[in-house]
């Protein structure tokens, strides 16, 4: 496997990740001409007309919240809460209120799931079964105008928002039936995993790759993150062979759920809607399993573990301890989880918009490889 | 007939600038329940409130010992049973050492005139009729919120939340003028100063901001309007049509005032 590059991603308190310079200000997705797998639809997006969309009742919808320092690049402002305290970075943030911020890491992941909303709108108009974004930050109500102006500027279709002035988001969360929880803060993103709640520490890639308009992807990492940590325990014990044996030992013994299984589950949902208006070929929402397991060994036991959930998985990549990134690459999720900082760092490096999941042993051990 | 009595036990506030808060009696007592030994009445839903504005009043006498922006709690009967029981309140107030500056005996047919009379800039009681009465005459008025014991929120127990809201289905309060004496616009100014008094991380009173209906547009309009009211929010939540009750239970508000923003 690959060593780690000199570059880190801080995952301490409120730091945030490097952030790339120019390509933020640019929509990336707008160049992506060139980048077209058989598999992207060519039907083009509707037109969101932000009039007419009404948010759905929170227990219908599935209730993505982001927090402000992932959906927006609010790095200069954090540099001064950090340096000069609370007082200082509300007056600047109030200064500065008619300047929107420029997009974030989850800013074409957001994208991308109105483009399905509108999608599953021209599909199902009665349906409430759609995405609804939530923009949930602890940040105090003052910075509340230039997050809406902001908001206003791109044309989000985010109409629910919590800024808690300071209070921990986990009580919204939970009130709020929230299915996922994306945040730059890692002790929040904690937090939210003990509640129960899917969540993970997004980070901004070195440089945007550009991404699908028009097809949510989303990649996951098995073990940890689609299932439980009881086989990475071994792999982290006894090295990456033993734990391909034990796999293929106990094949067929499903594995116990990971912390973002449910959201794969409303993922395939979704899917199926989809599929049963004919939409299979050219499903705007593409799910990619990128694993170190090997397809000759213990890849089995990870899909027999995902039909005996009655979950499917659009494309499963075996890497057998390969490093994720170039693969990655070639993927374009609009988001990939792991549990392991080295493949989000590795996937980061290559442009992708990596999450941390900080569950199981990859955290107590760490999470550089055994051999 | 209408009488009014000062509280002996507690230190007169200046009339001028004091923000005059009335809660009514059988908001603050079960009346009924006798304690064994002393023969005052137990505290009811109230009491947390009362404590809490005890608690901004000496965090605004700390920081200024001559402040006169205090907030004041008047005691009102609004039924002519509690109305005869005037000895019974007072002993019973003076025996839970509370911080009640005035009282005030009247009836269901005089409560509102007290409330006028008595200057009083907001209304709180537990019965959703006299909050509306009192509303229609011109006092900003609020329904006093049955809380946890155990909040989720950080805050200290004892601060006390306000939470503003703009209930679209709710009364207007087409008696009131923005000038006048007993306008919601000057008791939120008022509250606005108040708060004004302490730092963004360190106030013992927290006002939240949720916009029940309606897109984030509603809410940044509100956000200014409150601004220019010289009211700055904590928090501000904007549910789009989604149900409060959890919102409620996370933020355990003392009570919940509807803004009758004017467009």
């Amino acid at each position: 496997m690959s060593a780690n590059s000199g570059r880190t991603l801080t995952t301490s308190g409120q730091d945030l990740a490097k952030n790339g310079n120019s390509s933020n200000n640019k929509a990336p997705w707008k160049d992506a001409g060139t980048v077209l797998q058989p598999t992207t639809p060519t039907r083009k997006p509707q037109p969101v007309s932000i009039s007419a969309a009404i948010s759905p009742k929170p227990q219908n919808a599935i209730t993505i919240a982001v927090s402000s320092r992932v959906l927006f690049n609010m790095e200069k402002e954090q540099q001064i809460f950090e340096q000069q305290g609370m007082e200082e970075y509300i007056k600047y943030q109030v200064a500065h209120e008619t300047e929107s911020f420029s997009p974030g890491p989850a800013f074409s992941f957001v994208k991308a799931l109105e483009a399905v909303n509108a999608q599953l709108r021209e599909l199902y108009p009665e349906s409430e079964e759609l995405f609804d974004v939530v923009l949930i930050t602890n940040n105090h109500a003052n910075v509340g105008l230039r997050l809406i102006n902001t908001i206003n500027h791109y044309q989000l279709v985010i109409e629910r928002f919590c800024m808690t002035g300071g209070n921990s988001p986990i009580g919204y969360l939970k009130a709020y039936h929230t299915n996922l929880y994306l945040s730059a803060d890692p002790d929040k993103v904690h937090e939210a995993l003990e509640a129960g709640i899917a969540a993970a520490t997004m980070f901004t890639p070195d440089k945007m790759t550009e991404v699908s308009e028009t097809q949510l992807r989303v990649a996951f990492d098995g073990d940890a993150v689609l299932f439980s940590d009881e086989s990475e325990q071994i792999y982290k014990a006894h090295g990456l062979d033993k734990f391909f044996e034990h796999e293929k030992a106990h094949e067929n013994k499903p594995l116990d759920h990971g912390p973002l299984k449910g959201f794969l589950e409303v993922l395939g949902k979704l899917q199926k809607k989809f599929y049963a208006k004919g939409h299979r070929m050219d499903c705007p929402i593409r799910t990619y399993l990128v694993t170190a397991r090997s397809a000759a060994s213990s890849g089995a036991r990870a899909l027999k573990t995902l039909r005996s959930w009655g979950l499917e998985i659009d494309e499963a990549l075996f890497l057998a301890g390969a490093p994720k990134g170039p693969m990655l690459e070639k993927i374009r999720p609009h988001i990939f989880f792991d549990d392991q900082m080295f493949h989000v760092e590795g996937a980061a490096e290559m442009g992708t918009v990596a999450c941390h999941v900080p569950y199981g042993v990859a955290q107590r051990i760490g999470d550089k490889p055994h051999h | 007939m209408v009488s009014v009595v000062l509280n002996t036990d507690v230190k007169q506030e200046d009339a001028g600038n004091a923000v005059v808060v009335a809660v009514t009696s059988r908001a603050l007592f079960e009346s009924g329940l006798e304690d064994d030994d002393a023969g005052v009445w137990k505290l009811s839903l109230a009491f947390p409130l009362l404590q809490a504005v005890q608690k901004v009043n000496d965090c605004l006498l700390e920081k200024n010992p001559a402040e006169s922006l205090l907030l004041d709690v008047l005691l009102i009967t609004t039924d002519s049973q509690h109305q005869k029981l005037s000895s019974l309140l007072i002993s019973s107030t003076k025996h839970h050492g509370l911080g009640v500056g005035k009282f005030c005996f009247a009836s269901e047919e005089t409560f509102v005139d007290s409330l006028l009379e008595n200057n009083v800039q907001l209304f709180l009681s537990t019965n959703k009729d006299e909050v509306q009465t009192a509303s229609q005459k011109g006092v900003p008025s609020a329904m006093l919120e049955a809380r946890k014991k155990d909040s989720s929120v950080s805050c200290q127990r004892e601060d006390l939340r306000v939470w503003l809201d703009e209930d679209l289905i709710s009364l207007r309060d087409s008696a009131s003028e923005p000038g006048s004496r007993h306008s919601p616009q000057r008791f939120l100014a008022k509250l606005g100063e108040i708060r004004q008094r302490f730092s963004v991380s360190d106030s013992p009173l927290w006002i939240s901001l949720v916009i029940l209906h309606g897109s984030r547009e509603n809410c940044g309009k509100r956000l200014k309007t409150l601004r220019s009211l010289g009211v700055s929010v904590d928090d501000v939540y904007c549910l789009a049509g989604a149900p409060s009750e959890p919102l409620l239970s996370v933020l355990q508000p003392h009570f919940r005032f509807n803004c009758c923003f004017m467009d």
